[in-house]
């Protein structure tokens, strides 16, 4: 047997952890939200979601999430206000990596991204591939 | 209904309402379909589904009204209720001497099940109620049911939810299977007419510790469900407490108020601190 | 019986006339300038004033009540206040903004044809959601033409999820055109066979 068991045993309590992993994806975008969902259920996570800021605030509070992935605008809460609003929050809520993506990308909106909590900034659109890489980052888990 | 099309209603479900249907539901949901689509004539799930989305002659409301029991009762939802007596009541009173006046607001009231509720509730399971003067306003759009809530007579059904202990109490048999609550507690509830987009008429109402808002704002259109919020948020004290409907949503009707998270229930906030006005 | 029942005794926010409120819209404390905000719902020559208003205003209720109040007024005015602020670099006045045209679709959907061409790409694409309110037929005519043309790929993606819930059949053509520009974009291209499934299954089919 070329891999040691210890080794495999690893790899395979590693894939169990990325298993749990949840992640929230915040977009009012249906077609945005089933292309996260489908990337990240194929790399294991769970995956929930929520249309605003405020849907994700209530999501949160019932339920906690080891990554978030936020779109800006919104309707009703944007994803700066939502960010605000949680870093706001007891932890270890308010200590939930986030990933923003958005279309927006000029310096102005990276630096409120970062003004408002987000842990890494994407511009939209992302491949499957880089969102997957990005989320195992955040989450703490091997790419 | 193709799987498609569930896709598409479904979208348009969660976006407008915030209400999640599985895959699992589906057979549930295409049979409401079927129903709504005899119901209103309409011969193919596009033209249904225009229906819906336009909200014609308020198709959203009757098809969602399938997916949640419609009946009012009393007892109904007791899990804010619970909240009321356990948490929120207890933040309201904390600013307040004794003595003061604690006031409520159930809106829509409908025909009375609701504020006459929460009157029992609090006169059963608030510990501080001989502390406080509570005031119960219930108020609706539609006259008639208010003329109903004010006679404050019920049937079986209605208070299917309590016990009879609770009946024996509060109530007097007035006929077969009909009973009428007590005189001092119809006395003890104000019965108002209004209109929650019109702010000359919520503003009349004066502002409320607590609001209970169940299952209206989630029916009404874009426009009218922003002014209806903000109409709310005029009526409620800074740091008074508003409770919508099990499958509602805040995040689909405004963002003014603070979504608070208590062991019984979701509620919103109106951000605690005048200055906040 | 500790229930009480009375006549309300008018605990009412201050409400300001309409003269008083235009100096206080921007001036004021939050709760003045709030209740400025509100008493201006009724004065169709207060449009510009709010409009103005919400370019220094940072506190979001009292954002709310100004684009609330401009709602109330439903004018050709209050839409003219309201646009520029899609342009905003503040994603929250620029959100709020388009939920205030959102909730007006018969006085803004006169404006979506130019909001679609806008030179700034922002605003087309803020402007795809518009779309969602308005009548359908002029809705998908509209946003037919957009991806056939549109060269960001974030608003065609826009465009289409919003003619996920509102396309017909009819748009399949443009589906397959618009993926034959955006065919090295992965995500477009996923959204595009979403999309087109959707709005080709009209006939009964099973899974699997």
């Amino acid at each position: 047997m070329l891999m040691p068991s210890f080794i495999r045993d690893r790899r395979e309590a590693l894939v169990a952890e990325v298993a749990r992993k949840r992640v929230l994806v915040v977009d009012d975008a249906s077609l945005v939200r089933l292309y996260y969902r489908d990337a990240l259920e194929r790399a294991g996570y769970m995956v929930d979601e929520a249309l605003n800021g405020l849907e994700a605030l209530e999501k949160l509070l019932l339920q906690p999430a080891d990554l978030l992935i936020v779109d800006v605008n919104m309707p009703q809460m944007d994803g700066f206000t939502f960010l605000k609003v949680l870093r706001r929050q007891e932890l270890p809520l308010a200590g939930t990596p986030a990933l923003v993506t958005s279309t927006e990308c000029g310096p102005q909106d990276i630096l409120a991204a970062r003004r408002a909590g987000a842990n890494f900034y994407l511009v939209k659109p992302l491949t499957q591939d880089i969102l997957v890489e990005y989320a195992a980052l955040l989450c703490g888990a091997a790419a | 209904m193709t799987e498609e099309e569930f896709r598409r209603l479904c979208d348009f479900l969660y976006r407008r309402t915030g209400m999640v249907f599985t895959e699992a539901k589906r057979y549930y949901v295409q049979r409401r379909v079927t129903d709504r689509m005899t119901a209103t004539g309409a011969t193919s799930f596009p033209s249904y589904f225009a229906r819906l989305r336009g909200d014609l002659n308020g198709e959203l409301e009757q098809f969602i009204n399938v997916f949640t029991v419609n009946e009012t009762y009393f007892y109904r939802e007791d899990h804010q209720l619970r909240c009321l007596t356990t948490d929120l009541l207890m933040e309201c009173v904390r600013a307040k001497p004794p003595g003061e006046v604690v006031r409520i607001w159930s809106v829509p009231c409908s025909t009375g099940e609701e504020p006459y509720s929460i009157a029992i509730w609090l006169l059963e399971n608030w510990p501080q109620v001989d502390a406080y003067d509570i005031e119960i306003v219930g108020s609706d759009i539609d006259t008639r049911a208010l003329e109903a809530a004010r006679e404050g007579v019920f049937g079986k059904r209605a208070l299917m939810r309590l016990t009879p202990d609770l009946v024996a109490k509060y109530f007097v048999p007035v006929g077969p299977e009909q009973w009428r609550v007590l005189e001092d507690l119809r006395q003890s509830v104000r019965f108002t007419p209004v209109n929650l987009v019109e702010t000359g008429e919520t503003r009349a109402h004066g502002r409320f510790d607590v609001i209970f808002c169940r299952n209206v704002l989630i029916y009404f259109d874009d426009a009218s469900r922003r002014l209806a919020a903000e109409n709310l948020y005029e009526n409620l004290l800074p740091g008074g407490y508003i409770c919508l409907g099990h499958s509602e949503s805040m995040s689909r009707i405004s963002p003014l108020f603070e979504v608070r998270r208590y062991v019984d229930a979701i509620v919103y906030q109106r951000p605690p601190g005048g200055a906040r006005g | 019986m500790p229930l009480i029942r009375r006549t309300p005794d008018g605990v009412q926010p201050d409400r300001p006339d309409a003269g008083e409120a235009l100096a206080t819209l921007t001036h004021g404390t939050r709760q003045k300038r709030w209740a400025a905000a509100r008493a201006l719902s009724d004065a169709p020559d207060a449009a510009e004033a709010l409009g103005r208003a919400l370019s220094s205003e940072d506190d979001p209720h009292v954002r709310e009540a100004i684009l609330t109040s401009l709602l109330r007024l439903r004018s050709a005015a209050s839409i003219q206040a309201i646009l520029p602020h899609l342009r905003s670099d503040n994603a929250s006045l620029r959100t709020g903004a388009l939920d205030a045209l959102r909730a007006m679709p018969d006085v803004a959907g006169p404006h979506l044809p130019e909001l679609l061409r806008d030179a700034d790409p922002d605003v087309r694409l803020l402007a795809c959601d518009l779309a969602r309110s308005l009548r359908v037929a002029d809705a998908t005519h509209l946003l037919y033409g957009l991806l056939e043309v549109e060269r960001e790929a974030n608003i065609c993606a826009a465009a289409l999820d919003v003619l996920a819930e509102i396309g017909g059949p009819e748009a399949l053509p443009v589906l397959a055109r618009c993926a034959e520009r955006f065919h090295d974009h992965p995500f477009l291209a996923f959204s595009i066979k979403v999309v087109t499934e959707r709005l080709s299954a009209q006939t009964p089919r099973h899974r699997g």
